[in-house]
């Protein structure tokens, strides 16, 4: 489904990313760990297509160059990230941004657009199963929202759109331990054989909810070392530092 | 130009039968707007925007007689759809149509041959200008205890025979003890590069509510200036409302005297600028008497080369304690060469007052774009939802379900 291979990235010639290799197949779910400053964050910003950084290298996602495509082709394509930091949109309803997103999408991929009865139905039902306040529907999307408001909405918003592949930026991070039972249920239910998960994380305390295929660990803007569920284990224990 | 104001003034005075008090009257205020022309950008208040300027570079040959013999057509698709509501028609500055068909018509009173006045605000001349070449002074009164049924649309028309003209029009407008008005200014011009000068003078008395929307929408070359005067008795209410978009230019002035205790005015306003336009709203909230509460919220979005100034002033007397006021400004600008000019200015003489202001600008933000396209929406839908939600918060504000309506329609704000 994605292959990286060679993947470089700069920000303002500071190298970030540095020979950067992933292979993800459908349905496999793969956690990468890593440091601060590791280079996390760009990886999920480039695979979605953020302006600003200078890249080299393939990127391909269902055999298609990625960096052909813009950011919203990539969200028509089944690319999706939650984000670390979700952003508060002021003035834009919750309800009808969700309805706008997921009917882009659709309509991109030649399906019928949802209309306003379809669309609440299945909204209120995705809704339901994270727990979500369905009265938070109503409001600005993420404006007054908490910290882990903002996460749930996330995996709101993915589980409705149901991307082939997820990118969950630090997802935990700030999370309560019920916020992230939840998340977690969120994100278990849609795994399915077709759908495949990156799930990039500071702890390994996620993917005890969530079971990763593999596990790889990233510093200085390359993997490595990669490893079954048990690398997370080993490099809670060891700590970063010492893991080389 | 001089010397075309005095043609065109003893032109109106031989062609119009004013009364001798009238005349009198008339001829003080031209004298007055001789000596001091237009405004310019020396004087304070006009800093921002040249009005002598901007009128001598839009404007050639600029005529103030205008023939108002003739009735003019009215074109019935410039009347607002799916809203009912009584009729004040001018087109090309000519009454065409005074139409109350929804209100009981005792409660009513309008008048049209009142005797003008010489303004004591010396340093508007535009009012000298007004009073000078304003071929009638309208006057509505809504009689106490009454709420009009339904909104009042005042059409502002012209249509493409009129060019280079300067219109005046002027409204005194009364609202007795207990009374409510909802009042709608709709411009509609297909004129070229006019001038349109019109000064509304509202007496809002004790208990009493009025809304006005002035909706400035269809794009067009005319230069305007509106004064508004707002003069409020206690526990009464005003509401204001512009939607400032259509003009090339447009400078509204509104001068709101809160003179009864528990008197409130609310200014919100939303500047759509693109092209060369260039518009302005002026303030002056004056907090006269205890316990009153002004709020004001002036949002822009400006593309191309346009400009937009907000000239927020809040004035608390020394007897106005427990004043509220309150006033915030934010733009977003979507290109380098647009500007936007606020200048809030808080004049405190009393000691337990509540009054704060704002003022933001800067382009749209880069993440959140990013953040609706990595959902699938495209830049310009991306865009466009910020824009929108953007201006919805003001639009929000508007207290009648009914026009909040119409005027979310008109922006395509519907969701």
């Amino acid at each position: 489904m994605l292959k990286i291979k060679n993947l470089k990235a700069d920000i303002d010639s500071k190298s970030i990313l540095n020979n950067f290799n992933l292979e993800i197949k459908p349905g496999e779910v793969h956690a990468i760990m890593g440091p601060n400053g590791s280079g996390k964050s760009t990886l999920s910003n480039i695979l979605s297509g953020k302006k600003g950084y200078n890249v080299s290298g393939e990127v391909l996602f269902e055999n298609k160059n990625l960096f052909e495509l813009e950011t919203e082709e990539r969200a028509h394509k089944g690319i999706f990230l939650a984000f670390q930091y979700p952003l508060e949109i002021p003035g834009v309803n919750t309800n009808i941004f969700l309805k706008t997103s997921l009917n882009a999408i659709r309509k991109a991929n030649g399906e019928k657009e949802l209309d306003a009865i379809e669309f609440l139905k299945l909204v209120k039902l995705k809704a339901k199963n994270l727990k979500f306040d369905e009265e938070k529907l109503n409001r600005q999307l993420n404006v007054g929202f908490s910290g882990g408001e903002k996460k749930k909405n996330e995996i709101l918003q993915m589980s409705i759109l149901n991307p082939k592949l997820s990118i969950l930026d630090e997802t935990d991070s700030g999370l309560d331990i019920d916020a992230l039972k939840t998340v977690a249920d969120g994100v278990n239910s849609l795994r399915k054989k077709d759908n495949s998960f990156l799930i990039i994380t500071h702890y390994q305390r996620l993917l005890d909810y969530i079971k990763p295929d593999y596990v790889h660990v990233l510093m200085n803007g390359k993997i490595i070392k990669s490893g079954g569920p048990e690398l997370a284990l080993e490099l809670e224990n060891k700590g970063y530092e010492n893991f080389n | 130009m001089e010397e075309q104001l005095k043609i065109d003034f003893e032109k109106l005075l031989e062609k119009s039968n004013f009364s001798k008090k009238n005349i009198e009257i008339k001829r003080k205020n031209f004298n007055n707007f001789i000596e001091k022309g237009f405004p310019n950008k020396r004087e304070e208040n006009w800093k921002f925007s040249d009005l002598n300027q901007i009128i001598s570079k839009n404007i050639k040959n600029l005529s103030f007689y205008n023939d108002l013999s003739k009735p003019n057509k009215i074109d019935q698709s410039t009347f607002i759809d799916g809203l009912e509501h009584n009729k004040l028609v001018f087109v090309n500055g000519r009454i065409e149509k005074i139409e109350f068909d929804y209100e009981e018509k005792n409660n009513i009173e309008i008048l049209d041959d009142l005797v003008l006045e010489i303004p004591n605000n010396v340093n508007n001349s535009l009012l000298f200008l007004n009073n000078a070449f304003v071929s009638k002074f309208f006057k509505l009164i809504i009689k106490k205890n009454y709420s009009l049924k339904k909104p009042l649309v005042i059409y502002n028309i012209t249509n493409k025979d009129l060019v280079s003209k300067s219109i005046n029009l002027k409204f005194d407008i009364l609202l007795e003890e207990n009374s409510s008005l909802k009042l709608i200014e709709f411009s509609n011009d297909k004129s070229t590069t006019n001038f349109i000068n019109i000064n509304y003078n509202f007496d809002v008395k004790k208990n009493s509510i009025l809304k006005n929307y002035k909706i400035d929408n269809n794009p067009n070359s005319n230069i305007k200036y509106y004064f508004n005067n707002i003069n409020q008795d206690t526990n009464s209410v005003s509401e204001i409302f512009l939607l400032s978009s259509g003009s090339e230019f447009i400078k509204n002035e509104i001068n709101c005297d809160l003179n009864g205790k528990y008197a409130s005015a609310f200014v919100n306003g939303v500047f759509l600028l693109n092209g060369s336009k260039h518009h302005e709203i002026k303030t002056n909230i004056n907090h006269l008497v205890e316990n009153t509460k002004s709020y004001q919220l002036i949002k822009s979005v400006l593309e191309d080369e346009s400009k937009a100034v907000y000239q927020g002033k809040i004035f608390v007397d020394s007897k106005a304690q427990k004043t509220d006021g309150y006033q915030l400004s934010k733009a977003i600008l979507l290109n380098d060469n647009t500007e936007f000019n606020a200048k809030p200015e808080l004049e405190i003489y009393a000691d337990d007052v509540k009054c704060s202001h704002g003022s933001s600008s800067g382009s749209l933000n880069e993440d959140s774009i990013f953040y609706l396209m990595s959902r699938g929406l495209n830049y310009k839908e991306a865009k466009k939802l910020l824009i929108n939600g953007f201006l919805l918060d003001v639009v929000e504000k508007i207290t009648d379900s009914e026009i909040k309506n119409l005027i979310k329609n008109i922006m395509s704000l519907k969701q």
